[in-house]
């Protein structure tokens, strides 16, 4: 674990040292967690994250998730918030990519004046334990992220954040180190419906896959001296992920990110939401690793 | 000493807000489409003489379920008024208006902290956790006022006289006023129809993932 695991495994220490302090409270405090719970059904086309068009695989995906949290102000400008978050990831056709997550975050917040034009800015840190069917990802995330929020009128807000994240997986193939900004904005259309986005940019490790035969092509040098000399210095292994004998492996990269999601509040506690969001990969030697999806949600608080 | 007291009786009775009650004006508020509006203030300041002090009451702007119990309260200028947090989670509670500015940061479920409103005017009233909640305290300089019920109605009982009739809405731009008589035993009755600007209300977020401000 690096510097960002340290860092998010010293704020959750120096959380449960400010809970313990407040133990007599306890009680309270788990008496007024908000719990949530959301499904998702979603579509992606080329979840394989393969270069070679042919190849590429498309598959629904399904989530379930719950996630707990409580917030408590420190002073009249700070506000801590602390919570969990435990996920299902299914998908059917390829189930070899199934997963199970689950941890506990803790973030921090400032906001500048008082008034809900006033802006916000955000600390948030996590640490998961991502529990993969594929043995080789399974291991620890450290998450940590930096984000500030202005309302510019009562319907329509700015966002802007940064993150990084940090997966120390059993395989050097998925262990990850990333960073990326990005920018969202939300406008609540009428009373039901909102309408938000965001275009952001990912650089960092990325975990590709491609077919047997393409494989021993790049490797061979088939696909040019360029390709060949940049994935032998990479770590890859055969998962079988996708198909017999598919290789996983890992690039360095950057990510242009977009989505696109509208919401429909069916109830104070209920929400329904469908999602487009966009992945453009392109590798450190130019190869490109296109990913689409669709999501349909329905999110919960009790 | 007994005339003084019979003397102080009298100038009691005739101060108290109800006891000189010898009018009524019935009030009725629509919007544009003929839709009955609620939360219209209706208040009756008198132009001949001052208005009484205020009876010793207090109003309440609680909070719960994260929102106001209240979206509009109206009390005369110099009352007391309330602000328990019935809810199972922190506000806090504050106004930016000129009329009373303060805070009410850390406010824990159960505490009940209270100011008194000297200054007439309006009191916005928001949570800085929680940006969805708001409401709005009327100030008035009379103790003749109502407030209209779902259906549009307030009934206003007040001695006979005459009256600046003063009439807001959160979302009306500009205070409707106008000068009223009402006679002795008289039942005045009058009727508003109201162009009401856009409900620019920050949505209560619905269901999300994450606490904290929003």
């Amino acid at each position: 674990m690096n510097a960002v695991g340290k860092s998010v495994s010293l704020a959750l220490l120096l959380a449960g040292q400010v809970l313990a302090q407040h133990r007599s409270t306890a009680a309270g405090w788990l008496g007024n967690l908000t719990m949530t719970a959301s499904g998702t059904a979603g579509w992606v086309e080329n979840i394989s994250r393969t270069s070679a068009e042919p190849n590429r695989k498309d598959a629904a995906t399904y989530e379930l998730s719950l996630a707990a949290s409580r917030h408590q102000q420190l002073s009249p400008s700070w506000l801590l918030h602390v919570g969990a978050d435990a996920t299902v990831f299914c998908v059917p056709d390829y189930d070899r990519t199934n997963l199970f997550k689950a941890g506990p975050r803790l973030g921090l917040q400032r906001k500048f004046g008082l008034g809900p034009l006033a802006p916000v800015l955000q600390f948030d840190t996590a640490l998961t334990y991502k529990s993969a069917r594929l043995a080789a990802d399974r291991g620890w995330t450290a998450e940590a992220s930096l984000r500030l929020v202005k309302r510019f009128t009562p319907d329509f807000k700015v966002g802007v954040s940064g993150h990084w994240l940090e997966h120390s997986a059993r395989s050097a193939i998925f262990d990850l180190q990333q960073h990326s900004f990005s920018l969202d904005a939300t406008w609540d259309i009428s009373e039901r419906w909102s309408l938000s986005g965001s275009a952001g940019r990912l650089s960092g490790d990325v975990v590709a896959n491609a077919a047997p035969a393409v494989w021993s092509q790049a490797l061979s040098g088939g696909l040019g001296p360029v390709v060949s000399a940049y994935y032998n210095s990479r770590p890859w292994e055969v998962t079988s992920l996708y198909g017999p004998g598919w290789v996983s492996y890992n690039v360095e990269a950057d990510v242009d990110l977009w989505s696109l999601a509208v919401t429909y509040t069916i109830s104070g506690h209920t929400t329904a939401e469908f999602r487009y969001g966009s992945a453009f990969v392109v590798n450190k030697i130019g190869i490109r690793y296109p990913t689409d999806s669709w999501g349909l949600s329905l999110v919960h608080r009790f | 000493m007994k005339a003084r007291f019979i003397l102080a009786l009298f100038v009691l009775a005739a101060t108290t807000p109800g006891v000189a009650a010898s009018a009524e004006l019935a009030i009725t508020v629509k919007g544009p489409k003929g839709e009955p509006v609620a939360d219209a203030v209706v208040s009756l300041i008198p132009l001949d003489s001052p208005a009484p002090p205020p009876a010793i009451s207090a109003g309440e702007v609680g909070q719960q379920n994260q929102e106001f119990t209240t979206y509009v309260t109206v009390v005369q200028a110099g009352s007391r008024v309330l602000f328990p947090n019935k809810d199972t989670v922190q506000h806090h509670v504050y106004s930016l208006s000129k009329a009373k500015k303060f805070e009410l940061p850390l406010y824990n479920p159960g505490q009940n902290e209270s100011f008194v409103f000297d200054v007439p005017g309006l009191i916005t009233l928001g949570c800085n956790i929680h940006d969805w909640m708001l409401a709005y305290l009327v100030v008035v300089p009379t103790p003749w006022f109502a407030k209209t019920d779902p259906a549009g109605l307030a009934t206003v009982a007040a001695p006979a006289g005459r009256y600046r009739l003063e009439l807001w809405h959160p979302r009306l731009a500009t205070l409707v006023t106008q000068e009223i008589t009402l006679g002795v035993s008289e039942s005045a009755r009058r009727d508003f129809t109201l162009t009401l600007k856009a409900d620019k209300r920050i949505r209560r977020g619905g269901a999300t993932k994450t606490g904290g401000y929003r």
